[in-house]
């Protein structure tokens, strides 16, 4: 939006004037929202790798498919970066630089990405209609997006855009792009490849605007947008310019008629993809790097996830659900970040004048009316109060732009006229209360060693007519008027300080009256939020104490120490542990030294007595003697723990470091990704939907093939070590075998409740 | 650590120490023993408030209390400042030590009143305040309880009252937001018991004006005893202070207040004569036995006292002919009218005080001992009124002040009367000034009273000049030298600009667009090299204005802001409290920010720029003193016959003592560092550059002294790099500049050995 105001002028200013940016002739500012046709495309796709050369891939689908997420591993063979050949890629933005692989290329990784989407099957709706992407019709878009790499991670994010085939505007089915076809009601996508499933049939109503690149540019491009805030739509490219204007012809005169009825029955019907799956969470690349993050950091977790998300045992949700812990100490550091205000003067309006007429021209966008309004409070406030009621927002802006005027020229006595006359004017151009106000307010909480507002009182030289009056240092103060001029220095001092307070709200700019609401509201928040007097107290003199410190007077401070990241736990606390034995040395447990040989009939005497003593003089209080149950409880903990320690240092000693490394390596592995497995398939009973169903059969399924396995390393194992590994594995195999029977159970149960009985049940 | 200096231990609030605040600690400790004045010039940036502070309170603990330590800073936040120092060094002396340290300010600054805050300025809540507290209201009050009163001051006065060496205030160092906050927790008023506790305090923090300016130190600090240790730091401007403390002007809108106030006071004495006529009666016959001053004042009636200094006031009975209310009046109204017919001039008339008073005398028949009781006369007589609303009796106070300054002094003052301002001479403004010249008038009784007085600043060169400013005789005058581990400071001396051709503020050449477009280069170019914050100081307000005006359109203000942001000093101080507070945030959030100041101005006087907040200062222009204003031209005449100081000397002195002050802002310690530019063509000249101080010149090699921006700018890109680098803290060899406690114990006991 942009807001043209057009003032009678008295001088001419002959600054000659930019051209207007206008339209769509630059690429969408967030290639993300390019959502493609079709939901079961891959419309975002990036590529990461850390330091050692180690490749993920994050592939993330649109809403309306099952998962979000994808991985691809180096075993997967996806090495992308080091063989395309960037050359660049017809478009109209001139800020990114883009690369496009060969085709050859593609049909490499075409063919990986389908192989992924069809192993993981996680991609096509149902599972008896795979997704079949046809290579050819790919435009595979590589975004070296400086936006998005962080130097620091040596991350680099690729953007990867699939789409293809061929659009029917008012065309024929039969493929004739001569003929028009007469229904105005939908347009109709048809890919090439006939078997594929990305068909559209999307109604014109559901379209709010239509935008094209410029003829004769690289692309001929046509977008229909469904919705203009969240940037969704589709996007075509048409192999030439006549093809795409005759359909922009066509496309514009419906959207021309659809919109020129008002009232129109706004039905929200989505084709008839909605009747799928329910939508899963939509995933911010924010949580997806922190998922990368933590699975880069971990390597145990990396392989949990590779052997589980990436084979389809275990979804990408069910397996991050049990980890939120680790996914949530992010989110409290990390708060989101927000652009903040730029540095330059953007209420300085300056109005341009073409020098033929008598006029000069203030353009005011959006953000040049954000500015004014968190700069300007009175100006925010008397809009709150007129816009809608009293005036137009265009009358009103004309009069802000009449005051900026007068105020530019200097034209006080002007000023002070048209202030008289016009109360609304005057609001323009008379002091701002709420700044003083709000000033006043501020200077309480000021820093004391800069409060200069406090001398103003202490000396009693500045009373009024003392002290040398007319000196260099002093200049006449000039003698404020109802029509106070605002300085320069005033402005800018109020720009600087909006500018560090910073863009406290978070709304799309565009309707000026929601910006003005928001600005207004998230400012009362602020004022509600701000600190008791005796906290600013504490907080001053913390910052006193601050800044009169010399730092380098004082002794050097302890250095922060970074947290103890342990590699092997398992390792770490043994040798602890050992460690604390050792150090209590050789004493005698406690355990030993009680005498065991009293008889049955002594014992018996001795409650005896003891009970009668209770009876006669009542418990004592306390019952147990404290030191007494101290040295027992001491004694007991240190027998456990030591009988534990030699037991771990036994089986340690005895069982894992004598059998060979790779075995002891697949056994350790074995048992994570049984406790991984097992955690999920106890978690999900009672089984109550589907969902849960078919994640136990999976669960069932993996804990089959690891059985497996532990058979296979038990057997194979060589005889000296059977026993030990036989040892090892048995609690293993037994975990398993109680889920496997719960399993069976359960199963039993339910066939018989259905009713629903195989052939040759019996009863 | 403790140190011993020469047999007296030190506690000094911090691990190491620089050798020069040893050195200054043992000069300090022989101007103390030898129990004379001490003129001391240390280096900012190394630490010279923290050795004073800690070598006085170690050296009174060692005399176990039995003097007090006045500390008097120049502003109200320099005095937070110097309390949180204290606050720091009362944590590292030994336990059992009690010491008291408070700051006092007025009550604007102390009241915790809601009612009475909520006035504007300073008169106004001081009026509200004695409104709420006077004596003669408290007893009204006591009868009828409707009158309001300060429940803050009632409290007070019950605790207080208990006895009057009831330690009300425990030991300890408190602000003034402590002593707010204390008296809000007690429901005590912080402003009175502050008063009642300076008494007792060991350390007492305050403006220098509670020792200086006569009318506020006759009440404040006379109780203060002989041996006051009396500090005024940052002095290098308190020959101005003394002089502006003896100073009144008074101008048509002072006269009219005046005639208004007389004729409310002359209604007031109808009214009482007719009510209450025993009052008046007693006030003349206090007035025959000879007291002007009614006697023990309760410490809320107190006004502000006379303004000329004590030891010239006239200790007699007041002249019979102004003893009757009335008859007084009309001497007040004659003495009005006089002022207004002189006012009414068409030319500069500059006249000294005999002559105005023999004028007076002759033209409205008021003679020279009338004119000097005035100001005890009107006091009596609106304590009899009962008058509370001191604010509006402003005017005609200002009168009697003028009064009887012009008939105590007959030197060192002159009266200049000004049809117009000399820049607006088609706005008739006339004002009528008396002006002091003498500085050591003002300061001579605190010389006198107190056994030591330790001035001292960063800058003090010429240090001879002082004690003759100052008339006095100090026992010790050093100036100490600063020992840097690495060259920390980079001052540079820009003299063209980046088209070659020259820069200056003179005159004829400040206004010319090729000098501001090189100032404004020179600011673009510097804005883009130096990282976090940038000070700049101009000569004056309206040179300030207008530079940044054109700036503004020639476009270079934008350019500028497309680096850093940009705060402004500007005449109103809230706004610019304000903008100080933000452009520190602005160099924190590492956003970066120029700030734009005047030199002399508030901002210049005791706002510090150390580490991020100022890595570069720019002084464009020398900041001469208005040439053409009459006082100045008045007062070098003055220096001119009385000290034989030049007039180009003196002007050259305080030009570059104010470039000084602004350009030493930036650093604070030694692990601190900045650039400083003067860009003026004139400053590459002998005689202006060799009166800056000796720290500063030490460091100005002979390769910086005619730079173009160009060069300025590489310099400034290389020495910010080798800034940048680690370095050792310590100093290697011979040469320590940091030293432990060891290395302090090693030194003197080499000292000894020599010895």
């Amino acid at each position: 939006m942009e807001l043209l105001i057009e003032l009678s002028q008295v001088i001419i200013d002959r600054r000659p004037r930019k051209r207007q940016r206008l339209g769509w002739d630059v690429w969408p500012e967030n290639p993300m929202k390019l959502q493609d046709v079709d939901g079961y495309i891959i419309s975002d796709f990036s590529l990461t790798t850390n330091r050692t050369e180690q490749w993920f891939c994050v592939l993330l689908v649109p809403a309306r498919a099952p998962q979000q997420i994808g991985f691809l591993y180096p075993d997967s063979g996806i090495a992308i970066r080091r063989s395309c050949k960037p050359f660049r890629v017809p478009t109209n933005s001139t800020q990114r630089s883009l690369s496009l692989i060969p085709a050859t290329r593609i049909r490499t990784i075409g063919t990986e990405v389908q192989k992924l989407t069809g192993a993981s099957s996680i991609l096509p709706p149902s599972p008896s209609l795979p997704l079949r992407v046809e290579v050819p019709f790919i435009y595979l878009f590589l975004y070296l997006s400086s936006l998005h790499s962080d130097p620091k991670q040596n991350l680099i994010r690729y953007k990867l855009f699939l789409s293809g085939g061929r659009l029917e505007v008012g065309f024929d089915k039969n493929g004739g792009n001569k003929r028009r076809y007469k229904n105005e009601e939908r347009f109709v996508f048809v890919p090439n490849d006939p078997r594929s499933l990305m068909k559209l049939n999307v109604e014109f109503k559901n379209i709010k605007g239509h935008k094209f690149s410029k003829d004769g540019s690289k692309q001929a491009l046509l977008n229909l947008t469904q919705d203009p805030e969240k940037g969704t739509g589709y996007i075509f490219e048409f192999d030439n310019f006549t093809d795409r204007n005759s359909c922009r012809d066509f496309v514009g005169r419906v959207l021309g008629k659809l919109q020129s009825v008002p009232g129109r029955p706004n039905e929200q019907s989505v084709p008839e993809k909605s009747a799928g799956a329910p939508l899963p969470e939509q995933l911010s690349a924010v949580e997806m790097e922190r998922r990368i993050k933590l699975l880069r950091e971990d390597s145990e977790l990396l392989r949990l996830h590779k052997q589980f998300v990436l084979s389809g045992v275990l979804t990408e949700s069910e397996f991050w659900a049990t980890r939120k812990t680790l996914l949530g100490e992010d989110t409290t550091r990390m708060t989101k970040q927000r652009p903040g205000f730029k540095s330059a003067m953007l209420a300085d309006v300056r109005p341009s004048a073409d020098g033929r007429t008598n006029k000069v021209t203030f353009s005011l966008t959006p953000e040049i009316i954000q500015q004014i309004f968190a700069e300007k409070p009175a100006v925010h406030r008397a809009f709150l109060n007129l816009v809608p009621s009293k005036m137009s927002e265009k009358d009103f802006w004309t009069k802000y732009c009449r005051a900026e005027y007068l105020n530019r020229t200097r034209n006080a006595v002007v000023a002070g006229a048209e202030a008289a006359e016009d109360e609304e004017l005057a609001v323009f151009l008379k002091h701002d209360d709420i700044l003083a106000n709000e000033a006043r307010r501020k200077i309480r909480r000021v820093d004391p060693t800069l409060d200069m507002e406090a001398d103003e009182g202490d000396d009693y030289i500045h009373l009024p007519d003392h002290g040398i009056l007319r000196d260099a240092q002093k200049d006449t103060a000039e003698t404020e008027t109802e029509v106070s001029r605002r300085t320069l220095s005033q402005d800018l001092n109020r720009h600087a300080a909006v500018v560090l307070e910073g863009r406290a709200l978070d709304v799309e700019l565009g309707d000026t009256r929601t910006v003005a609401e928001a600005l207004a509201w998230s400012k009362q928040e602020l004022l509600s939020k701000e600190k008791s007097e005796e906290n600013v107290n504490l907080e001053k003199q913390e910052k006193v104490a601050r800044m009169t410190e010399l730092e380098d007077l004082q002794a050097p401070r302890n250095p922060q120490y970074a947290s103890l990241c342990i590699k092997d736990p398992r390792e770490y606390f043994d040798s602890q542990q050992a460690n604390a034995l050792r150090a209590l040395g050789g004493t005698e447990f406690g355990t030993n030294s009680l005498d065991l040989n009293l008889s049955k009939e002594e014992v018996y005497r001795h409650l005896k007595e003891q009970i009668s003593e209770a009876k006669s003089r009542g418990l004592r209080n306390p019952i147990i003697r404290p030191d007494t149950a101290l040295k027992v409880f001491s004694g007991l903990s240190q027998h456990l723990s030591s009988t534990r320690f030699q037991l771990g240092k036994n089986s340690q000693e005895s069982a894992l470091d004598r059998i060979p490394h790779r075995t002891k390596d697949d056994l350790m592995h074995h048992w994570t990704s049984i406790q991984e497995l097992l955690r999920h398939f106890w978690s999900s009973y009672p089984i109550t939907t589907a969902g849960l169903y078919n994640k136990v059969q999976r669960v069932k399924d993996a804990m089959g093939q690891i059985y497996q396995k532990l058979q296979e390393i038990k057997e194979s194992s060589q005889s000296d070590f059977r026993h030990q590994v036989s040892l090892l594995v048995q609690p293993m195999l037994q975990a398993l075998d109680a889920a496997f029977a719960h399993y069976d159970s359960e199963q039993q149960k339910r066939t018989a409740k259905s009713g629903a009985k195989p052939n040759g049940y019996v009863r | 650590m403790k140190l011993e200096v020469e047999g007296l231990t030190v506690y000094f609030p911090y691990e190491s120490i620089y050798p020069e605040q040893v050195e200054y600690m043992r000069e300090l400790k022989r101007a103390l023993d030898a129990g004379g004045h001490a003129l001391l010039e240390m280096p900012t940036g190394t630490g010279k408030t923290a050795a004073l502070l800690s070598l006085i309170v170690s050296y009174s603990i060692h005399k176990s209390f039995k003097f007090k330590l006045l500390y008097c800073t120049r502003t109200v936040h320099e005095m937070e400042k110097t309390l949180a120092e204290l606050r720091l060094l009362a944590s590292h002396l030994p336990t059992p030590t009690s010491l008291l340290a408070l700051g006092l300010s007025s009550r604007k600054n102390l009241c915790v009143n809601p009612h009475v805050l909520s006035a504007q300025s300073r008169d106004s809540v001081d009026a509200a305040c004695r409104r709420l507290t006077a004596s003669w209201v408290r007893s009204l009050a006591h009868d009828n309880p409707q009158v309001p009163t300060c429940p803050f001051f009632e409290s007070y006065d019950r605790a207080a009252s208990a006895g009057p060496d009831t330690l009300l205030l425990p030991p300890g160092v408190y602000t003034l937001g402590d002593l707010r906050s204390f008296g809000r927790s007690k429901g005590w008023c912080p402003y009175f018991l502050a008063r009642q506790m300076i008494r007792y305090a060991n350390v007492v923090v305050y403006s220098y004006q509670y020792l200086l300016d006569p009318k506020v130190a006759t009440i404040i600090s006379k109780e203060m005893q002989k041996e006051c240790v009396v500090v005024f730091d940052e002095a290098h401007n308190i020959d101005n202070v003394c002089i502006e403390a003896l100073s009144v002007s008074i101008r048509k809108q002072t006269l009219e207040g005046a005639t208004r106030n007389l004729t409310q006071m002359s209604q007031e004495i109808e009214r009482l004569k007719a009510t209450d006529a025993g009052r008046l009666r007693a006030e003349y016959n206090r007035l025959v036995d000879g007291l002007a001053q009614r006697g023990n004042l309760a410490i809320t009636d107190a006004w502000l006292g006379n303004p000329a200094l004590p030891d010239d006031i006239l200790k007699e009975a007041v002249p019979g002919n102004i003893r009757r209310a009335e008859h007084f009046l009309s001497v007040l109204r004659r003495l009005v009218q006089y002022l207004k017919s002189r006012l009414l001039t068409e030319k500069v008339e500059t006249e000294n005080p005999v002559n105005f008073c023999a004028a007076i005398n002759s033209q409205a028949g008021i003679d020279q001992k009338m004119l000097k009781f005035c100001y005890d006369r009107l006091h009596s007589l609106m304590l009899t009124l009962e008058i509370t609303n001191t604010d509006e009796f402003m005017h005609i106070q200002t009168v009697c002040d003028f009064a009887t300054l012009v008939s105590t002094y007959a030197r060192g003052f002159s009266i200049i009367i000004e049809p117009y301002d000399e820049r607006m001479p088609t706005i008739p403004d006339p004002v009528l000034q008396l002006s002091c010249h003498d500085a050591s008038l003002a300061i001579k009784p605190v010389f006198d009273r107190f056994q030591s007085v330790i001035i001292t600043s960063g800058t003090l060169s010429p240090i001879d000049l002082y004690p003759r400013l100052l008339n006095f005789s100090p026992v010790i005058s050093r100036s100490f030298t600063m020992s840097l581990t690495r060259d920390c400071i980079c001052p540079m001396v820009l003299t063209r600009g980046s088209d070659q051709l020259p820069v200056s503020t003179k005159f004829d050449m400040r206004s010319d667009p090729g000098v501001v477009r090189n100032y404004g280069r020179l600011l673009l170019e510097m804005v883009a090299a130096v990282p976090d914050g940038i000070v700049c100081f101009f000569v004056s307000y309206s040179y300030m204005d207008g530079i940044v005006n054109s700036w503004n359109e020639m476009g270079i203000l934008q350019d500028v802001m497309q680096h850093k942001l940009v705060f402004i000093e500007t005449q109103d101080v809230v706004e610019t409290t304000l903008a100080l507070d933000n452009y520190r945030k602005a160099c924190d959030c590492g956003r970066g920010a120029v700030f734009f100041s005047v030199a002399r101005g508030k901002v210049a006087e005791g706002i510090d720029f150390d580490r991020h907040y100022g890595r570069l200062v720019i002084m464009f222009g020398v900041p001469f003193q208005y040439t053409l204003s009459r006082i100045l031209l008045a007062r070098l005449e003055y220096l001119r016959e009385t000290f034989q100081i030049k007039e180009g000397d003196f002007l050259t002195f305080d030009a570059l003592r104010q470039a000084a002050q602004c350009v030493g802002r930036v650093i604070r310690s030694k692990a601190d560092y900045g650039m400083m530019i003067f860009a003026d063509k004139r400053y590459s000249r002998h005689d202006k550059r060799s009166k800056l101080p000796g720290w500063i010149l030490s460091h100005l090699h002979d390769a910086h002294l005619n730079l173009s921006t160009d060069m300025a700018l590489h310099i400034a890109r290389e020495f910010l790099r080798r800034m940048a680098q680690p370095y050792d803290k310590t100093g290697c060899g011979s040469k320590k500049t940091l030293l432990s406690e060891e290395d302090v114990m090693k030194m003197s006991e080499g000292a000894m050995d020599t010895y």
